[in-house]
């Protein structure tokens, strides 16, 4: 039993087999936005650098460093379960959290400073892909922290171990998901020119 | 044999934390001073192919598992990193 158990470990990925399916699913979506947009600024090339232009790179680097915090502090979540300590899991989640709440706070003054400034979604085709990308991601992040309050209060209740903590390690995969996916966003519609 | 992490003495993940951070200043200094053109793009979209497969391999845990599921991740940055290094490499001819 014991050898059994040890050979699923090696041959599978952490967390549920299920919250992989999803992930691959929604990573596949992405893949097929990121290359809709840089195929689409192929023939806008000009439109799309100007335009770059008008979004705060400052907010962005913010964002992307607090994703990537966001997600170490989860690591340590899950190697905190694994050695039974539910205390030091649940404060790593919460600073997680944090980091999330963060990224949304910065997303969102985002938004409203776009929409003063009357842009929307049919302004033009750069900030028809950025606010369609971006805002897809943004819900994916509210997404993943409903996941990630939902394993806080289970940890909190005891209700995982080292024994069993997959769903610590589901949700955890999900959030680094959520990171994986800026970490492409954010140098593609910021950056590149 | 030591690895990297132990002889620095920090944890693995701290040093793969450190990395990424540094790898998304390093991004955000070339758009801050405005370098562009191919070979930058390119520079960019590779340092960002890094950062994933970093996130996949130590955060996501794929990098201990052996078989078809070590891959998915590393595939799905290998085909959208293709597509828009063409996507970018055709806008420059």
């Amino acid at each position: 039993m014991k050898a059994d158990r040890s050979v699923s470990e090696i041959n599978y990925p952490p967390g549920d087999l299920a919250i992989w399916i999803f992930i691959l699913a929604e990573l596949t979506v992405f893949a097929i936005f990121f290359a809709a947009y840089a195929f689409t600024r192929l023939q806008h090339v000009e439109l799309f650098n100007e335009y770059q232009l008008t979004l705060d790179r400052e907010a962005a680097l913010i964002n992307t460093l607090a994703l990537i915090t966001s997600s170490y502090f989860v690591v340590r979540a899950v190697s905190a379960i694994k050695v039974d300590d539910r205390r030091r899991c649940v404060y790593w989640l919460l600073a997680a959290l944090c980091m999330g709440m963060l990224f949304l706070l910065v997303k969102s003054w985002e938004y409203v400073h776009h929409y003063s400034e009357g842009i929307n979604l049919s302004s033009n085709i750069f900030y028809m892909f950025y606010l369609s990308l971006t805002f897809f991601h943004f819900m994916h992040v509210i997404m993943g922290m409903v996941i990630l309050v939902a394993i806080a209060v289970m940890a909190a209740r005891g209700k995982y171990s080292r024994q069993e903590h997959t769903g610590v390690e589901s949700g955890a995969s999900y959030w680094h998901m959520v990171d994986l996916v800026w970490l492409i966003l954010f140098p593609l519609v910021y950056v590149m020119r | 044999m030591k690895r990297l992490s132990d002889f620095i003495g920090i944890r693995p993940c701290t040093l793969i934390y450190l990395l990424l951070i540094s790898f998304s200043l390093a991004t955000f200094l070339v758009g801050k001073l405005g370098f562009s053109g191919l070979g930058m793009s390119l520079l960019v979209l590779l340092l960002a192919l890094i950062k994933g497969h970093l996130v996949g391999s130590y955060f996501m845990g794929l990098g201990g598992v052996r078989g078809v599921w070590r891959w998915p991740v590393f595939i799905w940055l290998f085909i959208p990193g293709i597509l828009i290094g063409m996507a970018f490499y055709l806008s420059y001819q």
